[in-house]
């Protein structure tokens, strides 16, 4: 499908005048949970290479070390190809869907 | 090509026409859950009893079909199905008639007047697929993909619809149960960190408010109340409608509609004040006594007393009776909160008295859900760049479920055309027409739109508003995923459908009908595998269970009920299940529930209250032949105070008007309500000419409610509307 | 097909377990093809100031000394060994007089078949050795049928325990052998039985 610009664009000011909240200005969750699927969950899987992850995997907190810790992890060699932008997007996915969070999501 | 709807099929014509089907598809001795009937020679008078699951209602329960010469006859319950508890009921045994019924969809139709007009235009399924696939296509490209909202209702197909939904590229789905019971999981989740199960069966204390359980049929939950009642529970509700609930309880509180709180804070300040929760319990697995100790101090009997028009000395001895049988004791998480706008915080307040009871997680109280796991056929959908960033209905309320949606919400978003157009929009087996508060609303949201696409059996109120109308088979004739169940402490199982009979005339299952698009818009990668095969790949994990599905139509699983969260922590921010919300202190909603009392009804009106009763399904078995017999119309109930003042007697037509839309229909004086409110029963006053039973018998519900919500969960609040009364002449 | 030639076919109701979902009467209505405006069962309400406190299912009480069988005047409708008041479609005439002089309403004169017709406790289905259709249907069991000479059946143990009572109609006694759970309100038959005058019944029959 090709892209609607002007659509996308009349968008971007709706949003800006609805006021979200901070998680949602600084990354987008939706992208987040495709970017997870396409990155992480080729390994975090069910009989995987890795042990299966999906957001309600950790707490709040405990994605919070996560991200602030990116250079510690076995696979952080695969993180160089993510902007920040991506990390932000899956941070807001994952911090936002956590186990205890108002709405813990499973990565199906 | 082109006939009005009404010119459908006589009923005469029906009849010959379901005999041919029947006996055209009837070849040879029919393989016990085989999709398509084998071919050969027919054989006469061949009698088999098949299994499958009801789907009268959401309970799904088992039961046996009785197929005589390739036709069903009779419905029976299936006596191994223990959610059930072997039990069919009279919706369950009516379902006969919704699968031979002249009323039902025969073949795809399109809209040829204007919306709502009913004049429609015979389409073969290629031409009304072609169609759908091209408006939604160029919906998409228009308005990005976001601009088309699905809702699909409770139904196990209504994966298909979301999953399709997902890789079409739109968020927007909504579900049912914003007109129905988030808030109530809303307030459990963020309290428990999960919505429980209650454990009926083994209480010898329950406390119901607002739920009417022994006529709006849970099960084994009804069922499990009478058991436990004749082993000498105590049932006390609070209802300002004299329910059959009420009326087989052991006591009812007539309370004052809107103060349900009040009456909980004030058991919650009995329970605190005279130490008799659970001390232990509270210390170990809880997170906020002293905030609520501080928090309800004021909140004596005595006040709530005036507030819920229950004496201050039975709520003081109903807390002292709830402490005596805790933690067998439960306040009953009831179902339909959609009540009013703190409907969450109404629910919290319920929440609240069973943590400090400790009715959890222990036999006779809430339990917490099994684990029974069915996987869906995994899926990676694509990510659209130019999509808008947040679902249409975010942002209206704090905390609305994100897989739910909020019908109200999403409705005002579409009529606004903010934040972003939604121009196209395709519902299954929902009818937010007849279940959405303020009808005119939705009518203005579907003008709204460029394109409708419903898929139903019947042709519901929201069919006849649609563009394009697809007919969908009934659960009698359809080959289904497997699916999870949970209910009480019997029964976690996994059940499947395989077709009784074949699907008659032209309807297609929604599977089917997605796929189809799927594959005309490049999406048939995500949808490449039959029903069969899904079901072969959800059923991986379960070898044990393949020979029961194919046997009953279901597998029970049992599991541990009771000490499941030994060791374990909850679900939320504190870890412990919370009497204060934390989160709800963040997002400046209240942290423990505080009263607000209920407007104050104005002189010479009606607080309207709705419900229904164990013969239909809201708007969804009205129309059933054999329902209708049962309960041909509705009726508004008026207590014989107002009523004589009014001059209105039982049986008079009447009109029930609120600022948003009127309705006429038959009074029923009783003492049953209280005389500061009326009751409707939903599910009447159709518009649709194509459910000819009940078009124009009595009045919808929707065409009166005012549309209120919720403030946190974005459920539909539909006990705020204020009526008037009279008598038509 | 099963012989029910030997059993004696005793239904007992529980009334407080009754919470008016009707399932029965629409199990009813499609096992027995019942015609639209007519039913075999119903579960009636009992009022207390002014509301329904107890739902009472019934049927036709298989009486012991029917008025139907006295109105019949071709001895279509009998009384069988079984326990049974039955019908035999070959011998009605249509004429009506059992439907008036049933004392609980319990019959009608089926409108396409043009006979006279009520509850058979589903023989056909007694027959195939299962339950009446609203036995089985019954959420709460609320209605418990069995055949009395076998000693270990279910019902035999509730009429040996007792406690049990009759709902009759307070103008005459016609033995019903339906019975019901003490607890259970006596219902106010609305239907004084008419007879055809040619019809003679003993003095008992009638309630003082």
């Amino acid at each position: 499908m090709k892209k609607i610009i002007p659509v996308f664009t009349i968008f971007i000011l709706f949003i800006a005048s609805l006021g979200l909240s901070p998680a949602q200005e600084s990354g987008n969750a939706r992208k987040g949970k495709f970017l997870f699927r396409k990155n992480c969950r080729t390994c975090h899987v069910a009989g995987g290479s890795a042990k299966e992850l999906g957001p309600n995997s950790k707490t709040q907190a405990q994605w919070d070390e996560v991200f602030k810790n990116i250079d510690k992890l076995k696979c952080r060699d695969q993180w160089v190809t993510l902007s920040d932008k991506d990390k932000l997007d899956m941070y807001a996915q994952l911090w936002g869907h956590a186990f205890d969070s108002p709405s813990p999501e499973k990565c199906e | 090509m082109s006939d009005t709807y009404k010119k459908g099929l006589t009923r005469r014509q029906f009849l010959q026409f379901s005999g041919i089907a029947a006996a055209a598809t009837l070849g040879g001795p029919r393989i016990l859950h085989a999709l398509v009937p084998s071919s050969g020679m027919a054989i006469q008078n061949q009698v088999v009893s098949l299994s499958s699951i009801c789907d009268m209602c959401l309970n799904k329960c088992g039961l046996i079909a009785r197929v005589e010469k390739g036709v069903v006859k009779k419905l029976d319950p299936h006596p191994k199905f223990l959610k059930s508890r072997g039990m069919l009921c009279a919706k369950g045994n009516a379902g006969i008639k919704q699968l031979y019924d002249p009323d039902r969809l025969k073949y795809p139709l399109l809209r040829k007047g204007g919306r709502g007009e009913g004049r429609w235009q015979r389409l073969s399924w290629p031409q009304a697929l072609d169609l759908a696939a091209e408006k939604l296509k160029i919906i998409g490209e228009k308005y990005t993909r976001c601009g088309v909202l699905f809702m699909a209702g409770s139904d196990v197909q209504s994966s298909f619809v979301n999953r399709f939904a997902s890789v079409f590229g739109s968020y927007n789905t909504v579900s049912h149960e914003s007109n129905c019971l988030v808030s109530r999981n809303r307030a459990y989740l963020d309290t428990f960190g999960e919505m429980p199960i209650p454990d009926t069966l083994n209480s010898k204390y329950i406390l119901i408010a607002g739920a009417n359980v022994f006529e709006a049929l849970i099960t084994p939950d009804s069922i499990d109340m009478m058991t436990a009642k004749q082993k000498g529970c105590k049932l006390v509700v609070l209802d300002p409608r004299f329910t059959k609930t009420a009326a087989l309880a052991n006591e009812w509180q007539a309370i004052k509609p809107g103060t349900d709180m009040a009456f909980f804070l004030a058991v919650t300040n009995v329970l605190i004040e005279e130490k008799r929760y659970d001390e232990q319990f509270v210390q170990e697995k809880t997170y906020g006594l002293e905030q609520l100790r501080e928090h309800v101090k004021k909140y004596t009997p005595e006040w709530a007393e005036k507030e819920c028009e229950i004496p201050a000395q039975d709520i003081r001895r109903i807390a002292r009776e709830l402490s005596a049988a805790a933690p067998a004791a439960m306040i009953y998480p009831g179902r339909r909160t959609s009540d009013y706008e703190d409907s969450t915080q109404i629910r919290r307040s319920m929440a609240i008295v069973n943590a400090l009871l400790g009715n959890w997680d222990r036999p006779g109280g809430l339990t917490a859900a099994r684990e029974i796991k069915v996987k869906a056929k995994p899926f990676d959908p694509p990510f659209y760049e130019d999509n808008p960033e947040e679902r249409v209905d975010a942002g209206r309320s704090l905390m609305m479920f994100e897989e739910e949606g909020s019908f109200k919400h999403a409705r005002d978003a579409v009529i606004e055309g903010k934040p972003y157009p939604v121009k196209g929009f395709f519902t299954y087996k929902v009818n937010p027409m007849a279940t959405g508060a303020n009808r005119r609303k939705t009518i203005e949201m579907i003008q709204k739109l460029d394109f409708m696409i419903t898929v139903d059996i019947a042709m519901s109120d929201t069919a006849w508003m649609a563009d394009l109308v697809l007919p969908a088979p009934s659960y009698l004739e359809r080959m289904d995923p497997v699916t999870a169940l949970q209910g009480s402490s019997a029964c976690g199982c996994i059940i499947t459908r395989d077709p009784v009979v074949p699907a008659l005339f032209e309807s297609k299952p929604v599977f089917w009908i997605v796929s189809e698009l799927a594959h005309r818009l490049k999406l048939g990668q995500f949808f490449n595998f039959t029903m069969e095969e899904y079901r072969q790949e959800q059923l991986k994990d379960w070898p044990e269970a393949k020979k029961d599905l194919k046997k009953d139509s279901f597998h029970f699983k049992h599991s541990r009920i009771y000490g499941v969260y030994e060791g374990k922590i909850y679900k939320t921010l504190s870890k412990k299940i919370e009497l204060y919300n934390q989160r709800y202190a963040e997002k400046k909603a209240d942290p423990l529930p505080v009263y607000r009392p209920p407007q104050n009804v104005p002189q010479g009106k009606f607080r309207l209250v709705v419900g229904r009763n164990a013969y239909i399904t809201q708007g969804s078995s009205t129309n059933n032949a054999l329902l209708s017999e049962l309960v041909p119309e509705n009726e508004v109930w008026v207590h014989p105070k107002p009523a004589r003042s009014l001059g209105i007697t039982s049986g008079e037509l009447v009109e029930v008007s609120s600022p948003v839309g009127k309705g006429r229909l038959k009074a029923r004086v009783t003492a049953e309500i209280r005389p500061d409110t009326v009751y409707m029963d939903s599910g009447f006053g159709m518009l649709s000419k194509g459910l000819s039973r009940v078009y124009q018998k009595g009045a919808s519900i929707v065409e009166i409610l005012e549309d209120h919500n919720d403030t946190i969960s974005g459920n539909m609040a539909m006990h705020e509307t204020f009526v008037m009364v009279r008598k038509v002449h | 097909m099963i012989d029910i030639s030997r059993k004696q076919f005793v239904l007992v109701i529980d009334s407080q377990k009754c919470f008016d979902c009707k399932a029965c009467m629409i199990a009813c209505k499609v096992e027995n093809n019942v015609p639209h405006g007519f039913w075999r069962n119903w579960v009636r309400p009992t009022e207390a100031k002014g509301r329904r406190v107890q739902f009472q299912p019934g049927q036709c009480m298989q009486c012991e000394a029917p008025a139907c069988v006295a109105a019949c005047p071709v001895r279509a409708t009998f009384k069988r060994s079984d326990g049974m008041v039955v019908i035999d479609p070959k011998k009605c005439i249509g004429c009506g007089n059992c439907v008036t002089g049933c004392p609980y309403g319990a019959r009608f004169r089926n409108p396409e078949t043009k006979l006279a017709e009520k509850c058979n406790y589903c023989e056909h289905r007694l027959l195939r050795g299962e339950e009446p259709a609203c036995v089985t249907t019954c959420p709460t069991k609320a209605r418990v049928f069995g055949d009395l000479n076998d000693p270990e059946s279910k019902i035999s143990t509730l009429i040996k325990k007792g406690r049990l009572v009759q709902v009759a109609n307070r103008k005459i006694n016609t033995k019903p052998r339906i019975y019901y759970t003490t607890g259970t309100i006596q219902l106010d038959w609305p239907k004084e039985p008419t007879l055809p005058g040619n019809v003679r019944l003993p003095e008992s029959f009638w309630k003082p």
